[in-house]
């Protein structure tokens, strides 16, 4: 347990944020709702002895469109994504992962960006953001770059952010009409639990034929990943069991897991099979979830 | 599904709301963790990071120099002797020569401000030369083994036999042996442990802090710094859940101490991570099974090997072993049997008391064996076991003569009903049903036990009921309000429960053993009727007759067309200079000899329930759902029916975190792995099946109304039954629990 003071900023504004964080760097420790980051500094992970609190820039925090994108604050609460019109009507997938995310108490605090921030290969909103494109913006004083996703994680907790830059934006692509999508994850209970394996896809089908595949896997290798040899065996073909082995036999191959309290490595290979397998066999047999635009569900 | 059937009571076999429910809903209740003393001290503890070592020096010099702290205490400041334990004080209050688990407390702080105990706890410096650890039971078997005491691993070893096991087994049709293993489970009661002390105005040490048992705890308070247990009070409630992880002591040695040595009131609380750490947990079992059957299904022999897990230290190791071996033999007829118990020392934390207590480690085994004889047998599992269930009057494998043995062939003919597999829910899932029947004595067996319990009538028109038991959640307020109320004949509203507190509650012993609606409700009965003798007495004396012509009513006396209260004699009496408190002492029914090889074995009532179980799970992720569940208790009378069927869900969910997710598990340096909620993962509501609970009509005359027990009969059979139908659904036997999905596929 740890008893040092700890010291909170709580800016107002983006600019003043900004500024904070180009004296401080690597010395302060950003947060944006605490859900991960209270719980590490209470177990010494967390050794800045200073921490950047964001959840008071109301700037941070917005779901808007922009054409063909959906621009998402950085400080945004998975609460809040839960219930927006855009995400519903655009990006349910995301929608799929996030109710999934921890308890409503987690859910009323924890962020999009923190989730980003902390870079958990088992971040339950990390594996839809790969299969909707997402491009993580970072900002510090005076410029701003726009990293892919899939380029953002370097490993666990390790990203390309530099210490003085901060997680501004996470924007999606929309998703296209007549999409089928999923987001499945396995727990050791049925909620509030941390993954063990996580899947999202959206498949596009002409017909039967699969027009693409996207496929994210998460909780099975250090960063979350795109499932790619997966992706190309579908393109262009017909939907069909044997697909779907297929697919979800690459999707297997690719992961590199570790054996921990929650499964084993060997588990974790027979479960992402399983977990594709089965999310993909629902949709061939006409059980899946497809986005129909102008239909602005709540959930 | 509980229906309250027509009943001759007015205040029992009711499903009265919890006379405790406005507080506990509302947030009014003050658990002792939330008490704030004026003026307290902040208590941390200094614990070993080194499982097993010699412990060469402990520096304190720093931690003392610290502005504001007050106390820091090591061994040597131990006035009296160094040790606690239920059963044999053997685990070190503060350890002195060797650490035996990570986490041992070496130190205690107390400061003016959380800020500066922190500061000093982080002073203290521990020099400790570690030793190898011994992380299973296997490990501490090794004969190269390093000794964790000096008297070597091996805590208790017995051997309990009867008849003549090779010459049964000889002619025996089939002989099956199996190993069977149970994890370490930990309570994850929400209220960590914790509590107050101060030394009060009389110059006696008050200690409030979450337990189960008051009076033996302010023993070993005593014991410890060496003053009368009379200058020592002990308050347990109210406690935010136990079951059996705070029978023994955790808090109460520490905090007296501190305030012994301060003069101050001190506050000591242990954080989630520390109750992790620091905290009791279930013994691991590793149990192997010898067991042989007639062609008929009639079981000739059973042999067993029993190895519990008792991590460092024993607590209440050696009367679990007594459990376990009790359990081995089920409910059933068994003229052959030996039984080879042994309790083992590792360096995996201390196993104490768990809802239980011996007996699900010994019924996974049991019950799963009866399985799988009926399934090599070709024979339904239910036929197997009415054919071999004890009967009433038969004389069972402990010499003892079985009580009330109905209940259990009732539930299993019912169990008949519900016996079957259900369909799946959608493609991949796969459905099984399984059963296990279960058993478990009500207190302490053989051990002689002399409960005492009070009741004060007040003027004022309250009866103020009193005894040591505490309720940390199961109800046994509510349930001993009931019964008094019934023996009075007076409304609920007029009983005030005074309990589980040295200074007001006579000693009734603790919560443990599913025994204090037994014990602390027979106690209170015969209480009443000392009062009611005495108060007829006094009523008497108000209508100038004699006392055997008067009756009593609800609450009054009456002699022809004359009327008074109990409260109106109450007042007589007080006038008098008597008192109006009536104490009495059960002598609770038992036998008085214990089996050769054991502690408390037999018991004397036993509790009887039949579970069945139904799960789906999904063939290519391993992962299994209980659908539904059904429990067929035998309790006895039931004082309440709500209550009752709460008592068995709890159980019913919490074996089935043990059966499928539950584990506590340590590195190989022997640090415990998953500490708090987040890595030690329990059920949630989401995955609790459907449970179907049903009670057998029943009567124990032994009882208080004809009533059991019934905190630990539903924990007791659930890993067999999941085990059972998870083999129905896929075909492959399982024999170590939890059921992780990655040992399901």
């Amino acid at each position: 347990m740890s008893y040092e003071k700890v010291e909170v900023y709580s800016p107002r504004s983006l600019a003043e944020a900004l500024e904070i964080l180009s004296q401080k760097k690597e010395h302060i420790k950003p947060v944006a709702g605490g859900t991960d980051v209270m719980v590490m500094l209470k177990d010494g992970v967390v050794k800045e002895k200073e921490l950047l609190n964001l959840s008071y820039i109301s700037e941070l925090s917005y779901i808007k469109e922009k054409e063909s994108r959906i621009l998402i604050g950085a400080a945004t609460k998975y609460r809040e994504i839960r219930r927006s019109p855009i995400i519903n009507a655009y990006a349910p997938i995301l929608i799929e992962a996030v109710r999934q995310i921890g308890s409503p108490q987690i859910q009323n605090l924890g962020t999009i960006g923190g989730n980003l921030g902390t870079a958990s290969p088992a971040g339950d909103s990390i594996p839809p953001l790969y299969v909707l494109n997402a491009r993580v913006k970072l900002q510090k004083i005076g410029t701003s770059r726009e990293v892919q996703i899939d380029k953002f994680f370097l490993g666990p907790r390790k990203t390309v952010k530099e210490p003085d830059e901060l997680i501004t934006e996470i924007s999606v692509d929309k998703m296209e009409p007549g999409s089928y999508y999923f987001f499945e994850k396995l727990g050791l209970r049925s909620a509030n639990a941390i993954s063990i394996v996580s899947a999202a896809g959206i498949i596009n089908l002409e017909n039967k034929t699969v027009k693409y595949l996207r496929l994210s896997l998460g909780a099975v290798a250090p960063t979350v990943i795109r499932a790619t040899d997966a992706e190309e065996e579908a393109k262009g073909k017909e939907l069909s069991e044997d697909l779907i082995d297929r697919i979800a036999k690459l999707a297997s191959e690719a992961t590199k897991p570790i054996s921990d309290i929650r499964g084993t490595a060997e588990y974790r290979k027979k479960a992402t099979y399983g977990i594709v397998y089965e999310a993909l066999y629902r949709i061939f047999k006409g059980y899946g979830k497809k986005i129909e635009y102008g239909f602005e569900k709540t959930s | 599904m509980i229906t309250e059937s027509i009943s001759k009571y007015s205040y029992i076999n009711k499903s009265i709301p919890r006379i405790d429910s406005t507080d506990k809903v509302g947030g009014y209740l003050l658990y002792l963790t939330d008490l704030k003393l004026e003026n307290a001290l902040y208590a941390y503890t200094f614990r070993s990071k080194v499982a097993h070592g010699k412990i060469n020096a402990i520096y304190t010099e720093d931690a003392e120099k610290v502005n504001g702290v007050k106390a820091v205490l090591t061994y040597k400041d131990i006035p009296a002797m160094n040790g606690y334990g239920a059963i044999v004080p053997e685990i070190p209050v503060l350890a002195y020569d060797k650490v035996r688990y990570y986490g041992e407390p070496l130190a205690l702080v107390a400061a003016e401000t959380q800020e500066a105990a922190l500061e000093a706890l982080s002073m203290i410096k521990a020099d400790i030369t570690p030793l190898p650890v011994i992380h299973s039971i296997d490990e501490a078997l090794d004969e190269n083994a390093p000794k964790i005491h000096d008297k070597g691993n091996i805590a208790r070893h017995t051997v309990v036999r009867k008849g003549d096991v090779e010459k049964a087994r000889s002619s025996a049709y089939i002989v099956l042996e199996r190993s069977y293993e149970t994890p370490m489970q930990k309570h994850m009661f929400l209220e960590p442990e914790g509590g107050v002390a101060f030394v009060d105005e009389e110059g006696a040490i008050n200690v409030l802090a979450g337990g189960q048992t008051p009076y033996r705890d302010r023993i070993q308070i005593s014991r410890v710094l060496g003053i009368p247990p009379e200058k020592i009070r002990v308050k347990n409630t109210p406690t935010g859940g136990a079951f059996g992880g705070k029978d023994d002591i955790t808090v109460q040695i520490h905090l007296a101490l501190l305030a012994y040595k301060t003069k101050r009131p001190v506050k000591l609380v242990w954080s989630r991570e520390e109750s992790g750490i620091a905290g009791f947990h279930r013994t691991a079992s590793k149990i192997k099974l010898r067991t042989s059957v007639d062609r008929d299904g009639s079981l000739l022999s059973n042999e067993a090997t029993i190895y519990l897990d008792s991590g460092a230290y024993q607590s209440f190791g050696p009367t679990i072993l007594d459990v376990s071996i009790e359990t081995i033999n089920g409910p059933y007829r068994i003229p052959n049997y030996v039984i080879d118990a042994n309790l083992v020392y590792t360096n995996n934390g201390i196993a104490s008391a768990f809802r239980g207590f011996g007996a699900p480690e010994s019924n996974f085994a049991i019950e799963s064996m009866m399985n799988e004889l009926a399934d090599e047998l070709k024979l339904d599992p239910i036929d197997l076991r009415l054919k071999n269930i004890l009967k009433t009057g038969e004389v069972g494998p402990f010499n003892n003569e079985i009580r009330h043995a109905e209940g259990l062939e009732e539930a299993l003919k019912r169990a008949k009903e519900l016996f079957y597999r259900p369909d799946p829910t959608g493609p991949f899932q796969r459905t099984g049903v399984g059963i296990a029947v279960s058993v478990k004595g009500v207190g302490f067996g053989t051990l002689p036990e002399f409960p005492s319990a009070a009741i004060e009538i007040a003027p004022e028109g309250r009866v103020s009921i009193m005894f040591s038991n505490v309720d940390y959640g199961q109800g046994i307020n509510t349930g001993n309000a009931q019964l008094v109320a019934e023996k009075l004949q007076i409304p609920l509203s007029q009983i005030n429960v005074l309990h589980s507190d040295t200074k007001f509650a006579p000693d009734t012993g603790g919560s443990s053993a599913s025994r204090s609606t037994f014990n602390a409700g027979n106690a209170l009965l015969l209480a009443c009727e000392k009062a009611l003798s005495e108060l007829k007495m006094e009523a008497a004396s108000y209508f100038m007759t004699k006392s055997d012509v008067i009756t009593y009513k609800d609450g009054y006396f009456y002699f022809k067309d004359k009327t008074v209260s109990i409260y109106e004699l109450a007042k007589r009496l007080r006038f008098k200079g008597k008192s109006t408190r009536f104490e009495a002492t059960l002598e609770v029914p038992r036998y008085t000899e214990a089996v050769e090889g054991t502690l408390e074995v037999p018991h004397m009532v036993y509790m009887y329930g039949v579970i069945i179980t139904k799960v789906e799970i999904d063939e290519l992720l391993g992962k299994i759902k209980p659908r539904e569940v059904d429990f067929i208790a035998d309790i006895g009378n039931v004082i309440n029916p709500a209550i009752a069927a709460g008592q068995i869900e709890g159980g019913i969910i919490q074996g089935l975190g043990y059966s499928l997710i539950e584990e506590l598990n340590y590195d190989k340096d022997g640090k415990p792995l998953n500490i708090n909620y987040t890595t030690y993962v329990v059920p949630v509501i989401t995955d609790s099946p459907l449970i179907n609970v049903e009670f057998i009509k029943s009567y124990e005359e032994l009882g208080p109304f004809g009533a059991k027990g019934v905190g630990e009969v539903s924990i007791i059979p659930v890993g067999a039954s999941v085990a059972d139908a998870v083999t129905d659904a896929i075909g492959k036997r399982n024999y170590k629990l939890p059921l992780l999905p990655w040992r399901i596929i």
